[in-house]
């Protein structure tokens, strides 16, 4: 428990955007192999996209979720183990 | 996030020391500098090879196509890209349970790129004293002077590095050319810069902090270890009680071991541990150790091999296995999958048909009384030439199957669109909805033929 608490600030960034940029990986090499990015465009959006520029923000949306997740279970680990800190003293 | 301003800062994962590796030579350094060497000379030197008229590895993703020399990989084969990541995964598993973690000490991209870092840093700021002083040394011109020499090598090489990445996505030629008439695309600049930074932090500043917190692999490789593993380790009944002594002097007459306690081992270790301490996680088993440890014996005139490559039933004088079942389960399934992934590979037809069927009307009525189906095709032709196919459907008594083009070419590795129409009599259809398959043939290549089943739809008996 009091482990939890001393994680550094640096810590704390690279444990959530660490596994989340591997998994962001996953995702969209998932995702890109099963859809063109072309596809994804509404017909009645006139959107002149380059396909590296689709790829890329393809990549970092899939990484922008992931840090929420990431970011959420750290969150609810620390607060929870300061919680239960609280309640046992 | 107003909780994480309580935590007090620190340094990255712990006080953190700098490790300020001692330069070594003999003969693991000159393997692992061999494979550094050759694993560097793949990655930059690859974008520039080409195979049949373009480059040989390419994720062109313009095209949706992956280039792997003779091979083209379509989007539908993403599945061979994932059979070979698992296989990579397994095959980490079956040498790290056979001969430990030389993954981490001679291939590992960390290792690779954090030697490469190191040597920079050595021929710049000089051997490992002169290093310490350095960066103890109060500011100075000089100081200065060669600290911005070694970033600006280490932040051009980061470069060189991002822009080589960015080559297994964007033609390295067009790359090159837009590079120097100074007209990158914003994503190309931006992942070069990414990649780049992403190097010059790991192999620069972070280093062993890397493998000792970030790497999952260090954290699990104890699961394939046991006690045949080839580990690095170091000899204590030979070494202990360890002492200084005069060269020459026989460790007996003394009443010590062979180990003569001159730290050497320690400060060759790129992670900072101390190999005598037993076997540790953050040890990476690159065997900078061995080689230093090696050369005090010469210098002793003791025999070598005081910290050496061993096994932990070896070190106990047990018997050692090579073969055994963890080892015979690993290779099994390796064996395996590899085989299934090469008959795949061999027996893949490069040739792929997708079925869609109108959605906007059921079907309709014909002027001879027909019942009429239409369908979209997608043809694949994801072989290297341009092929002609013939098309045949059945699954209905006396179907008839028109087509608007009938004469189907489709150029190599490209996409072929057309509409097919499927005319049936109402007395032959079984059901509301029944089954026909479409049969694509190439008409100058035998094996190149595929079925694809697809629903036709009526009015349904009365």
């Amino acid at each position: 428990m009091e482990e939890m608490k001393s994680i550094s600030l640096t810590q704390q960034f690279i444990s959530v955007l660490w596994p989340s940029f591997a998994m962001a990986i996953v995702a969209s090499g998932v995702f890109f192999s099963a859809f063109d990015p072309r596809d994804l465009i509404p017909y009645n959006l006139d959107i002149d996209i380059s396909p590296l520029a689709a790829y890329s923000i393809g990549f970092l949306l899939f990484w922008l979720l992931c840090i929420l997740s990431s970011w959420g279970t750290l969150y609810f680990a620390i607060s929870n183990c300061r919680l239960t800190a609280r309640h046992n003293p | 996030m107003a909780q994480q301003a309580e935590v007090p800062l620190q340094s990255l994962y712990e006080a953190h020391k700098k490790i300020y590796p001692r330069e070594i030579g003999g003969r693991f350094t000159r393997l692992r500098m061999l494979s550094v060497v050759v694993l560097l000379g793949i990655y930059y030197i690859m974008p520039l090879v080409q195979w049949d008229g373009r480059q040989a590895i390419l994720f062109d993703l313009p095209a949706r196509k992956f280039y792997l020399f003779g091979l083209t990989l379509w989007p539908q084969d993403f599945i061979y890209l994932a059979a070979l990541l698992i296989l990579a995964g397994l095959s980490l598993f079956f040498f790290t349970a056979l001969i430990g973690r030389v993954w981490c000490g001679y291939a590992c991209p960390q290792t690779v790129w954090t030697e490469a870092y190191l040597w920079m840093e050595r021929k710049i700021e000089g051997k490992r004293g002169s290093r310490m002083k350095l960066d103890k040394a109060p500011m100075s011109g000089a100081k200065f002077r060669t600290k911005l020499l070694k970033h600006t090598v280490w932040i051009a090489f980061s470069l060189w590095t991002g822009f080589t990445f960015v080559a297994y996505f964007t033609p390295i030629r067009e790359l090159g050319n837009n590079l120097v008439t100074l007209s990158l695309g914003p994503w190309e600049t931006f992942w070069i810069l990414f990649y780049g930074f992403a190097t010059y932090g790991n192999a620069g500043f972070m280093r062993e902090q890397v493998c000792k917190y970030m790497c999952p692999y260090a954290r699990f490789q104890s699961a394939m270890f046991d006690a045949d593993t080839l580990i690095v380790a170091y000899h204590p009944e030979r070494g202990e009680p360890r002492g200084s002594r005069r060269r020459g002097v026989e460790p007996q007459s003394v009443g010590l071991g062979d180990c003569i306690d001159c730290n050497v081992c320690v400060q060759v270790c790129p992670t900072g541990i101390d190999i005598r301490d037993g076997l540790q996680y953050e040890c990476i088993a690159c065997s900078a150790c061995i080689d230093a440890c090696d050369e005090i014996m010469d210098k002793m005139n003791y025999p070598r091999g005081l910290v050496r490559y061993t096994t932990e039933n070896s070190a106990e004088g047990k018997k050692q296995h090579i073969v055994r079942p963890r080892i015979l389960v690993y290779a099994t399934i390796l064996l395996t999958l590899c085989g299934l992934l090469l008959t795949n590979l061999a027996q893949r037809i490069p040739l792929d048909l997708d079925v869609i069927r109108d959605r906007n009307s059921l079907y309709r009525e014909t002027r001879d009384g027909l019942i009429e189906n239409v369908y979209t095709l997608k043809i694949l032709n994801m072989d290297d030439q341009s092929h002609r196919y013939e098309l045949r459907a059945e699954g209905i008594d006396g179907l008839r199957l028109q087509l608007d083009e009938p004469d189907i070419r489709v150029a190599a590795g490209s996409v072929a669109e057309l509409v097919a129409r499927i005319q049936a009599d109402e007395l032959n259809l079984e059901d509301r909805s029944v089954e026909v398959r479409f049969y694509l043939q190439a008409l100058d290549a035998n094996h190149l033929s595929v079925v694809e089943e697809a629903r036709f739809v009526g009015p349904g008996r009365l």
